[in-house]
């Protein structure tokens, strides 16, 4: 137990210490989020109906940027290896690794997205399920980005995001027909049920692959 | 009974055994799958009866079914193969991944070509975002991305392994991607669109197609069969028996 804490600590330092890794999410969301109205249109009728898939949208790709940094870096110098062999419960380590990256990676985004009740008109009754959304999908995007990066570790492919993204669709949907749902009225709480569903489903499916794919690197 | 399978699936195992046998079926399965698409094209194209509804453009069915229908097939066998290569490290289920995928990602391509191709008249437009075809891309893009992991490891075995392992989350995912699409499509639009309107197909349509169906998976065995050999040779090239077999024809 002592270990896996020692391993979150080292976790949030590194991530703390390392600016990059927080800052340049938030950088692409900010950016791309001030770009829709110039890109699409000014009117906050057609920004309103759009904001809900723009903001989701955007939040899955900004995650993009940082699931490289799961693994990548322990790669490079080593450590996973080390990790690996060090005969502990290597899903519980993938997964205090996700849940560092996601901390870092994911949460501030979620932060920042009340920014669109001004940059894109979102209206304000749909905060609530904006942000309730974001908080149980996400992490979900964060295992399939812990899966892609585990997948293609070292190389500087496509098929990372090739993989997560289709696989991501299914969040995608449910997230953005909440939001939808309740700026309609209707009760969006079977949506953010499934969400649940789903990251309670393949939780320990894609932890266990993501540790079998990170094996294949040290045959 | 349970032995001879048992037997079977070890023998399955065997590069030099299925090399052997598979050069032994593989002209039949040709030549029956090749007539069998032949026969139905024709009589589905020139002697079926022009639907009443949709005239003659109705015909891509022909087409059209048989290449979703076994796309999806593929898939599934591939994560049954996928499976066998995690659990029992069998060889030839990795071969079997990798020579089956592009044929898959074919099919889906075909499948969602013809599709725009008959939609084009009947729906009046290319594409619509309804939940079989949104379904169906997903599945096209599933392909892509197990044919792209096979090229990112430098060792074979690793690929085989973490192409199985995607293959699997691969198929865990989309039953969900089915059913969120298909909750997502209700909400935008509402059942305007079937694709299988005709569910009261007459025989005279039924007899081709199922036919072209069967044609298209004795094809996809007969073009397995080929890429398996194919993958098997240049895997297996520097070994004894391949080098014999080679040097006796």
């Amino acid at each position: 137990m002592i270990y896996f804490i020692k391993i979150l600590k080292k976790e949030f330092l590194i991530y703390s210490r390392k600016s990059s890794s927080f800052i340049s999410p938030v950088v692409f969301f900010l950016i791309s989020i001030s770009l829709y109205p110039i890109g699409i249109s000014n009117d906050p009728g057609i920004l309103k109906n759009l904001a809900p898939g723009l903001i989701w949208i955007t939040v899955l790709l900004s995650t993009l940027i940082s699931f490289q940094n799961i693994f990548s870096e322990d790669y490079e110098d080593g450590s996973i290896e080390l990790l690996l062999a060090s005969g502990q419960n290597l899903s519980l380590i993938v997964l205090i690794k996700i849940f560092v990256n996601w901390i870092f990676s994911c949460l501030p985004i979620i932060i920042l997205s009340v920014l669109s009740v001004f940059l894109l008109y979102f209206p304000q009754e749909g905060l609530k399920p904006l942000i309730i959304s974001l908080l149980i999908g996400t992490p979900t995007i964060c295992l399939f980005g812990a899966l892609a990066g585990a997948l293609s570790l070292g190389k500087n492919s496509i098929t990372g995001p090739a993989l997560m993204l289709p696989l991501s669709l299914p969040v995608l949907i449910l997230g953005t027909q909440a939001i939808n749902y309740s700026l309609n009225g209707i009760n969006f709480s079977s949506n953010i049920l499934l969400l649940t569903a789903i990251l309670v489903f393949l939780l320990p499916i894609i932890l266990f692959a993501s540790v079998g794919a990170l094996k294949l690197h040290f045959n | 009974m349970f032995q001879t399978l048992k037997n079977f699936y070890h023998k399955l195992g065997s590069y030099p055994w299925f090399y052997k046998i598979s050069g032994k079926v593989i002209p039949f399965v040709g030549v029956l799958s090749i007539s069998l698409i032949v026969i139905s094209s024709i009589w589905g194209l020139f002697f079926s009866p022009i639907d009443a509804v949709q005239g003659d453009v109705y015909r891509i069915i022909y087409f059209h079914v048989p290449a979703v229908s076994v796309s999806q097939v593929i898939y599934y066998s591939m994560s049954v193969a996928a499976a066998v290569f995690l659990i029992w490290r069998m060889k030839m289920a990795g071969v079997y991944i990798k020579s089956l995928a592009p044929i898959g990602a074919a099919f889906t391509f075909i499948g969602l070509l013809s599709g725009a191709i008959w939609g084009q008249p009947t729906w009046g437009t290319w594409w619509v975002w309804d939940a079989r075809l949104t379904s169906t891309l997903v599945l096209f893009l599933f392909y892509l991305a197990i044919i792209g992991m096979q090229s990112t490891f430098a060792s074979r075995k690793s690929a085989d392994t973490a192409v199985s392992i995607i293959t699997l989350v691969g198929v865990v995912n989309l039953p969900i991607v089915k059913k969120s699409v298909d909750w997502w499509n209700t909400l935008h639009q509402p059942a305007s669109i079937s694709i299988s309107g005709e569910s009261s197909i007459s025989n005279e349509m039924l007899i081709p197609l199922l036919l072209s169906i069967l044609g298209v998976y004795f094809f996809v065995f007969f073009t397995g069969l080929l890429f398996m050999r194919a993958e098997i040779s240049t895997r297996e090239q520097n070994k004894e028996w391949f080098k014999k077999l080679s040097s006796n024809n």
